[in-house]
């Protein structure tokens, strides 16, 4: 499946937010979102899974006219991780999971013990299968993260959205869901901080700068000295991992 | 904030998680409330004894005599039972279930399980509305005067709601607390107002008591009122059955809600629509009785979880058997008076909302 962003603008007030984006994940591609805070990366992403209007635009998965389409048929093909996930009311880990399978089901259709396979597969793969029982609201943020990665799994989406899935947790599980993610053999657009992270884990870049792609191309040819020191503002040096071979950043105090 | 859930490691909780659990308590609870009815009945001025008051019922119901037929096919008991105290039981039920379920769909839609339409100044809107209807006389006579006074009420209570959301949004996010204020604003205003056109209109045809008003009561309970009330609760819950899903992607958020397919603007109005209607017509026919649907919904999800598949028919089945058993409590507590009801149901709900706004992980001032 694949995802094609054109000509995507979005405004907030008189605020030009994201301006005239285009971006394409091609089939089953891996590709990061990078850019500084408030560069409109989590705006761009919120309105390709249609949360915020853009002011014009379009977005496409395969054949799907995203933002012409219902929610329903969008829910279907699309799985979204998103950044809040703060609650007023408490569910068990396993309710919130099953809540994945609401895009599936009729009004009054019960669950069925292929949902139900479906959240405990979904609870496994995020490593919290001894979980399903606990509060959601009595978990630490990390876990919190991953239940929403395991819901984000039990939709079986053709293609997902992460914004930051990695924010909050400790190394183990930012490896953990980047590895989990990219064994799902999907599309995936995510926004990542960690450039080192992206560059390992991603097929693809895009570099946002003020809500506009400023670059974008491999990791290794995206990131550059240069690159960082124009829209991050860092001084750095790059290298390649003596141990394992992928790109390193070393920074500069400024 | 948050509502802690007892549910973890609770041994009854895991039951009722479980399929045949949870029907053995639905059923539980139905015994629970045909016993509460039988006693409810059985109790008043006139204590009637047990048996003879479901004999009666039974009677008068299915045609079916057990035992002695006299004192049961008719007698003073019979009618005691039968036009005043068994209509009186039946419109408990229907408001105890009726603001109950109102107040848990109201906690879905505002995010917040501080909601309940007493709380929030819904009831006083209503009460209003009906006031004024009374007031201004579109409700002529008979069977119609009924209909205009919940037409007055259900319009009352959906101005409050619409009023009280719009200034609990100003200014970006609905926080606890400018929902709680703003409903003490718009509650103090309706309730202002009608008490006004009572007490000015205290001789019309027709108006009752500013005590009837604010502090409700089932007195007033005849079979005619019944048909409404029943339609409109019983239409509600059967309606609200097959929203489950939807209630519960309410409780995750408007963004998760998209991201699982479900547009939430849309069903927030009509959901407001609904508890507007449920209202007024409660408040049409028994006055405001507070804290019902923030007692009911929080005790429990304590015990089943927010899930409103399991929520809600437990919600409705023992917000009624607990209106029951407070009308029971305001008429025999003291001896050959009669409470309003509404100070019951205050006395005991009134706590809870305190324990509710400064208990730990209630960030009260914030979000």
């Amino acid at each position: 499946m694949e995802l094609t962003v054109n000509d995507l603008s979005v405004s907030i007030g008189n605020h030009a937010i994201v301006q005239d984006v285009a971006l394409k994940v091609t089939n089953k591609q891996f590709v990061g979102l990078i850019g500084p805070n408030g560069c409109g990366k989590s705006t761009l992403l919120k309105s390709i899974y249609k949360i915020i209007k853009p002011a014009h635009g379009e977005v496409f998965l395969s054949g799907l006219d995203v933002l012409r389409s219902s929610p329903k048929v969008v829910s279907k093909q699309l799985g979204v991780v998103g950044q809040f996930n703060e609650l007023s009311f408490d569910f068990t880990a396993a309710e919130m999971v099953m809540m994945g399978r609401t895009p599936h089901k009729g009004l009054l259709e019960a669950d069925h013990a292929k949902d139900h396979e479906i959240v405990r597969e979904a609870l496994r793969k995020v490593n919290l299968e001894s979980y399903a029982g606990r509060s959601y609201n009595s978990l630490s943020g990390g876990e919190k993260q991953r239940v929403i990665l395991a819901r984000a799994l039990a939709q079986q989406p053709q293609f997902m959205i992460l914004d930051e899935p990695t924010n909050h947790l400790d190394i183990k599980y930012q490896l953990q869901i980047l590895q989990i993610v990219k064994q799902l053999n999907i599309g995936l657009l995510a926004a990542l901080h960690d450039l080192t992270l992206a560059a390992k884990y991603c097929d693809y870049l895009y570099v946002m700068k003020k809500g506009q792609v400023y670059a974008s191309g491999k990791p290794e040819e995206v990131l550059s000295k240069e690159l960082i020191r124009e829209v991050f503002e860092v001084e750095c040096e790059i290298y390649r991992n003596p141990v394992t071979q992928d790109l390193g950043i070393a920074y500069f105090h400024m | 904030m948050h509502v802690p859930s007892s549910q973890q490691g609770s041994k009854l909780a895991a039951l009722i998680h479980s399929k045949a659990g949870f029907y053995s308590f639905v059923f539980l609870l139905l015994i629970l409330a045909l016993f509460s009815i039988g006693v409810s009945v059985s109790l008043g001025q006139v204590d009637i004894p047990l048996g003879q008051t479901y004999r009666i019922l039974l009677y008068k119901i299915t045609g079916f005599i057990i035992g002695d037929p006299s004192g049961v096919v008719s007698g003073s008991y019979t009618d005691i039972i039968w036009s005043i105290r068994f209509p009186r039981v039946l419109l408990a039920l229907l408001v105890g279930a009726g603001l109950s379920l109102c107040g848990m769909v109201m906690q879905a839609t505002v995010q917040n399980p501080l909601a309940d339409p007493y709380i929030l100044g819904i009831s006083s809107g209503a009460s209003l509305g009906a006031t004024f209807a009374i007031l201004v006389g579109f409700g002529a006579v008979g069977m119609f005067a009924q209909y205009s006074l919940a037409f007055g009420a259900f319009i009352g209570a959906f101005g409050a709601s619409l009023l009280v959301l719009t200034l609990a949004g100003l200014g970006g996010k609905m926080t606890s607390v400018k929902l709680v204020l703003s409903g003490m604003v718009i509650n103090a205003l309706c309730l202002a107002f009608s008490n006004f056109i009572v007490y000015f209109a205290n001789n019309a045809e027709g108006i009752r008591t500013v005590t009837f008003w604010t502090m409700g009561s089932l007195a007033t309970a005849t079979w005619s009122k019944l048909p409404l009330i029943s339609i409109i609760v019983v239409l509600a819950i059967l309606f609200f059955l097959i929203q489950t899903r939807i209630l519960n992607t309410m409780l995750v958020g408007d963004e998760a809600a998209v991201t699982l397919g479900i547009n939430l603007s849309s069903f927030r109005k009509f959901y407001l629509l609904a508890t507007a209607l449920i209202t007024g017509v409660i408040v049409a026919s028994c006055g405001m009785i507070g804290f019902v649907g923030l007692i009911i919904p929080h005790i429990v999800r304590g015990m089943v979880g927010s899930d409103h598949r399991r929520l809600l028919p437990i919600t409705v089945l023992i917000g009624a058997i607990f209106l029951v058993w407070t009308d029971v409590l305001a008429r025999t507590i003291v001896p050959s008076v009669e409470l309003p009801i509404g100070i019951i149901t205050a006395m005991i709900g009134a706590p809870l909302f305190m324990y509710m706004l400064v208990k730990k992980g209630y960030s009260f001032g914030g979000k």
